[in-house]
């Protein structure tokens, strides 16, 4: 690859879905437009599997790193580089837009070219969460993921969008807000906008909590925990199957890279101080989602409430304050962002043939769909985490990381394991087995090659990360291990 | 990479490539499976001999997880257990797979069968020759997994659904305890591989009691899942919807067997502990008999076989529980076979019945003797292929002295009821006409006591005993280094204390005979007759058998079955999940009540707010009416300034959020206000709450 590509490669990525969107504004048969954006979405995960080979294992700091100047005055700077960490999310985040392509290939049949403009958007705008280096480009680019996801949910959205997108953007202003109240906060008495910086730097003692606890609250509601989550499950059920997949997939990962980017290096001290909270939150998050999870009747809002569930095994690891707690909550991340991904895509392409998300509505699938049910088996027990798939290592991680701090946590989030299985074994059973309950669920047709095509490439990842997660834990090793001798040096 | 790999590699294989193409492969699978699962068993063999003639070996595979201070690495462990175990598990496995290659001709998800039948099997050789406990727990649950797909193999009968999720539902809950023994022995001793963690235990060490009891039992909160121990043991009988011989390999060479093999597999770690051991014998002793006395219940033949699988295992339980390894291996292999062979028969026989009953021959076939009589025989078999080593060596077993005479009582009760039911139910199959055909006539004669068979029988038994014998000796000397324990490798010469049991087993099986054929005693057939004065010649046994025995057991058992098993288990496992369920109803009520109450607090708040304007307006008039009788600047800056300014800049700030909100209640029902205030609720109260926590 040429000099060229190679010395900027993570602003490569960063600018071929912005010109991705200037080129599918000029094309304008539905095909051209389609295909432009898979080929964007494709150019930039092979960028990405580019960047996975040339990355350094061993290397504790941020590679790939690439500065510029913008607002001197302030201090600020289009400063862009990766670690292991952000890689992992940077691989998920090229990793499920043509995907989402795929699975809206014929689904949306409004609008298709601004679709299409907004899921390149929020790639480009992810990318750049996930690799800023820089307090106010982070901040920035978190705001523009906002928008296109609104639109996306109000205009392509189920009956209730309107509702579900007001709420969305409600809830996520009130959280950019306080994130920008936190960033302020550090960014004046630091004198500096670089995060690297802003983790050195002594903040006075009165100030520490309340910063801590604006960027906390901030991710917080994006993850979602417990008490914030109720945007949650609106939001993922009316929005269109991509914006689903994006915002379950990506998005909610924002808050988790969140905690680990700045609020533990940055108040190592306070994030001590609150853990044993956080961490008895997270559990009751774990078990109220699953139970939440299994009073619905709406697959789309089953899964929603099952990522309220999952995302609290996350905060669990990652305030564990250790290499498995961290790593495993990292890799929990990125294997619920693949097998959520792939619930809503597939839900969405039982949606797409009868237009009901109600489970009251199938019922023997099995019968006329084997291919549709031999992948959503797959998808719903690893999403439970059952052995031998992806989730699975994430949650053992978490959960030997977590018990360092109380065994008690690890006994409540395995009721939130089982809670897993029962939810979705009974989701299976009553829309995969048993007897068709309406007539549109008796003539239904199996899965065709494109929406094979969609979800196999998340099958193969679930198996091959349940089986061989070395690679992935390997890519963090070394960063998670600064974060943690970071934390360990507090008193 | 040893050639040993291939052993779970070739069903695994196969499995994967039904998997894909298993459309295209339709109705040919079994040629796919048959062969793998047959050359695995040939290495098995292999590496059985490379095993007893030059021990233990360890083969690595790859590393699989690399954090903090956890290194898990995959590798697979040959001693002298994994690999007696590998040979029941392919060698069933084959098997069954011949078997079914037949059985499941024509039926219309045969890849998926054989896909999934090659992955049941190739994870319970993987879980039996894993080096590493998250590898076992791995494929404890893909064994999970692939019970409930294949009990939903008839997934449109709605039993056959709700029984997959029971099963994988009552099996998930049991793993829990598991996975958290999983995580607590890597806490404990440091490490999960097993020959590791075997030695450690073996030098004792420094670990607290407590811990290891919890540890252990833990550990056998597993085994009681997927060895159906009480009172996880209801989800066996539902596994019956899976076809026949998915039934044969669950309970004959994969899933139920993961539990005492493991217990023995720990055996080290679990002889530190003599609690544990006492619960452990405890529970299997008690499933042991309480299945057997409800398999007496049972008129389904597979549900019979069903308790009485329970019952073997809860004897292999018990065994493990009193500290008789080798005993429990030595069950858990003799019984693998024996119940293969059983459900396969089965097969054969309620095929040939239902064909007989279509046809309305009168004349049973020839072939139906023949199977009747080779059932009859392993009925009386298993105790003795079961016992012989087994009773000896709980004897011998002086340590758990005062214990081992009631488990030694409980387990010659098992016996007892497991010779009746399975002589019961067999015959049954042969015996009563077919439902509602009214006659009472035998449908097959059980020539039982016709001399050859006697004779046979007791040959065989002789045989059998003598073989029994000298095998044991052999098994003994085979498998003591790989288990736990002191093993008591005393030479067991014949004693009388064999008999015992075989003793035992005939009785029950005499006492189900003669339960059986009293009835029909008063009809037609000379032979019965000649049958009934013999039999009164021992009258006072039969009606003492009868008043005593049979009708208390059958009552009790009736009882046990109606009232314990269904009436309290069963219905315990459904309450639960139903009231889960009520709960989670019940929670998302309260999610709503606390949504409305901020809602309310929303309105309350607009409220107060209009009545503050009201107030402000009535201030306001005051003030001008003040101003009226005051000079004219005054007046007109009531006028212009105040009311017309100052209250009106209000009124209009009112209007507009009433505009808004109303603007936005078009939209959606809950409205704007309400969530924002939703959000200002719980940031407020976040916010006190963690300045709180943080200061």
């Amino acid at each position: 690859m040429s000099a060229l590509i190679a010395d900027h490669l993570l602003s490569w990525m960063i600018a071929v879905p912005f010109l991705g969107m200037v080129a599918i504004a000029l094309v304008r048969e539905r095909t051209a437009v389609l295909s432009a954006t898979l080929a964007t979405t494709l150019i930039n995960a092979g960028f990405a599997l580019y960047l996975w080979t040339n990355f350094d294992y061993v290397e504790t700091g941020m590679q790939f790193v690439e500065r510029v100047d913008w607002m001197p005055t302030f201090g600020i700077q289009y400063a862009v580089g990766i670690d292991g960490i952000s890689l992992l999310l940077v691989l998920l985040t090229t990793f499920l837009p043509p995907l989402c392509v795929l699975g809206s290939w014929e689904s949306i049949t409004t609008r298709l070219k601004a679709f299409m403009m907004l899921i390149l958007l929020v790639e480009g705008a992810m990318m750049v969460v996930f690799t800023a280096l820089d307090a106010f480009l982070f901040f920035m680019l978190w705001e523009v993921t906002m928008i296109p996801m609104y639109f996306m949910i109000v205009l392509w959205g189920g009956p209730d969008r309107v509702a579900a997108g007001l709420k969305y953007v409600i809830y996520s202003l009130a959280g950019s807000l306080l994130l920008l109240i936190g960033i302020l906060g550090l960014s004046l008495q630091a004198g500096t906008f670089d995060i690297a910086m802003l983790a050195e730097h002594a903040y006075s003692p009165q100030s520490q909590s309340w910063i801590f606890l604006a960027l906390f609250l901030g991710f917080a509601i994006k993850l979602p925990m417990l008490p914030f989550h109720t945007w949650l499950p609106d939001a993922h059920s009316e929005a269109p199957t991509a914006g689903s997949v994006l915002l379950a997939g990506v998005l909610l990962k924002m808050g988790g890279y969140g905690f680990v980017r700045f609020c533990l290096p940055i108040f190592p001290e306070v994030a001590h101080n609150v853990a044993p909270v956080v961490l008895w939150v997270s559990v009751t998050g774990i078990l109220y989602g699953g139970y939440m999870a299994l009073a619905q009747n709406d697959l789309k809002r089953l899964v929603a409430y099952s990522s309220v569930s999952h995302m609290g095994f996350v905060t669990l690891g990652i305030f564990s304050f250790n290499n498995e707690g961290i790593e495993g909550a990292i890799l929990q991340m990125v294997t619920h962002g693949l097998t959520t991904g792939a619930m809503f895509l597939i839900v969405g392409q039982l949606y797409d043939r009868t237009h009901s998300r109600s489970m009251a509505d199938y019922g023997g699938l099995h019968q006329r769909m084997p291919r549709f049910v031999a992948i959503l088996s797959l998808f719903a027990v690893a999403s439970f985490g059952l052995p031998a798939t992806s989730n699975f290592i994430g949650e053992f991680l978490i959960l030997v990381g977590v018990s360092y701090e109380n065994f008690i946590f690890v006994v409540l989030a395995m009721g939130g394991i089982v809670l897993g299985a029962a939810y979705m074994l009974w989701m299976l059973q009553r829309v995969a087995l048993g007897q068709p309950r309406t007539e549109a669920a008796r003539n239904l047709k199996d899965l065709d090659f494109r929406e094979m095509l969609t979800v196999t490439p998340l099958a193969v990842a679930v198996i091959f990360v349940g089986v061989y997660p070395g690679p992935m834990l390997e890519a963090m090793d070394a960063s998670v291990t600064y974060v943690v001798t970071q934390l360990a040096s507090v008193p | 990479m040893s050639i040993y790999t291939l052993i779970p590699l070739l069903p695994l294989a196969a499995a994967f490539v039904l998997a894909i193409f298993g459309r295209r492969l339709q109705g040919a699978g079994h040629r796919l499976v048959v062969p793998a699962v047959a050359i695995s068993f040939f290495v098995s063999v292999a590496a059985f001999f490379d095993v007893s003639a030059n021990g233990a070996r360890e083969i690595e595979l790859y590393r699989f997880l690399d954090v903090g201070g956890l290194t898990v690495d995959l590798g697979f462990y040959l001693d002298q257990l994994t690999v007696l175990v590998l040979l029941l598990v392919t060698g069933v496995g084959t098997i069954v797979q011949v078997y079914s290659s037949r059985y499941m001709i024509g039926d219309r998800r045969h890849s998926r069968f054989f896909g999934l039948t090659a992955l049941f099997t190739a994870a319970m050789t993987m879980l039996v020759m894993s080096s590493n406990l998250l590898m076992t727990f791995i494929f404890w649950e893909v064994m999970g997994i692939c019970s409930y797909l294949l009990i939903s193999h008839y997934g449109e009968r709605p039993s056959a659904a709700s029984a997959a999720t029971k099963v994988f539902l009552v099996n998930s809950v049991a793993d829990l305890g598991l996975f958290v023994g999983v995580i607590l022995t890597f806490r404990t001793f440091g490490t999960l591989n097993i020959p590791e963690i075997l030695e450690l235990a073996q030098a004792g060490g420094d670990i607290p009691a407590h811990i290891v009891t919890l540890l252990t039992l833990c550990l056998f909160s597993g085994a009681v899942g997927k060895s159906a121990q009480m009172p996880a043991h209801v989800w066996l009988p539902f596994a019956m919807e899976a076809p026949t011989p998915v039934s044969a390999l669950i309970h004959a060479a994969t899933m139920v067997n993961a539990g005492p093999f493991l217990l023995v597999r720990l055996s080290p770690v679990i002889v530190l502990s003599p609690t544990a051991m006492t619960v452990i014998a405890t529970v299997g002793a008690a499933t042991a008999l309480f299945a057997a006395l409800v398999s007496l219940t049972q008129t389904d033949i597979k549900r019979t076989l069903a308790y009485s699988t329970i019952s073997q295992l809860g004897f292999m339980t018990m065994l493990c529980g009193v500290g008789a390894f080798v005993a429990a291996i030595f069950h858990l292999i003799a019984h693998g076979f024996f119940k293969a062979f059983m459900f396969l028969s089965t097969g054969n026989v309620l095929a040939a019945t239902h064909r007989h009953f279509e046809t309305t021959e009168k004349a049973p076939p020839r072939a139906m003797g023949s199977l009747f009589a080779g059932a009859f025989i392993l009925s009386v078999v298993p105790p003795l292929v079961i016992f012989s080593g087994a009773y000896q060596h709980l004897w011998l077993s002086q340590s758990f002295a005062p214990a081992s005479v009631v488990l030694w009582i409980v387990g010659l009760g098992t016996v007892f009821f497991t010779a009746m039911s399975i002589f019961d139910s067999i015959s049954s199959v042969f015996n009563d006409g077919p439902p509602g055909a009214g006659d009472d006539k035998p449908r097959v004669v059980p020539s039982l006591l016709s001399p050859q068979h006697i004779f046979g029988i007791a040959v065989a038994s002789i045989v059998l005993i003598g073989i029994m014998l000298s095998v044991w000796r052999w098994f003994v000397a085979f498998l003591s280094p790989a288990v736990g324990g002191t093993v008591s490798a005393a030479t067991p010469g014949f004693s009388a204390w064999l008999l015992v049991p075989v003793a035992v087993a005939a009785a029950g099986w005499a006492v189900a005979y003669i339960r059986r054929n009293r009835p029909h005693a008063h009809g037609a057939a000379p032979w019965r007759k000649r049958l009934y004065v013999f039999l009164l010649n021992k009258g006072y046994f039969d009606e003492i058998y009868d008043v005593f025995i049979v009708r208390p057991t059958l009552g009790f058992a009736n009882w046990a079955w109606r009232t314990i098993d269904q009436g309290i288990v069963d219905r315990l496992v459904v309450s639960l999940g139903s009231m889960s369920i009520g709960i989670a109803r019940q929670l998302a009520h309260v999610d709503r009540l606390v949504d409305h109450i901020v809602v309310s607090v929303g309105s309350v708040s607009t409220g107060i707010a209009r009545r503050l304007g009201y107030l402000d307006r009535a201030v306001d008039q005051r003030v001008v009416s003040v101003g009226t009788g005051s000079v004219r600047t005054a007046r007109w800056l009531g006028k212009f300034v105040d009311t017309a300014g100052i209250n009106k800049t209000v009124e209009g700030l009112g209007r507009g959020v009433e505009a808004s909100g109303h603007a936005a209640r078009r939209y959606e029902p809950r409205t704007l206000q309400h969530n924002l205030l939703v959000i200002v609720f719980w940031l407020i109260a976040a916010l006190g709450f963690f300045y709180w926590i943080a200061r």
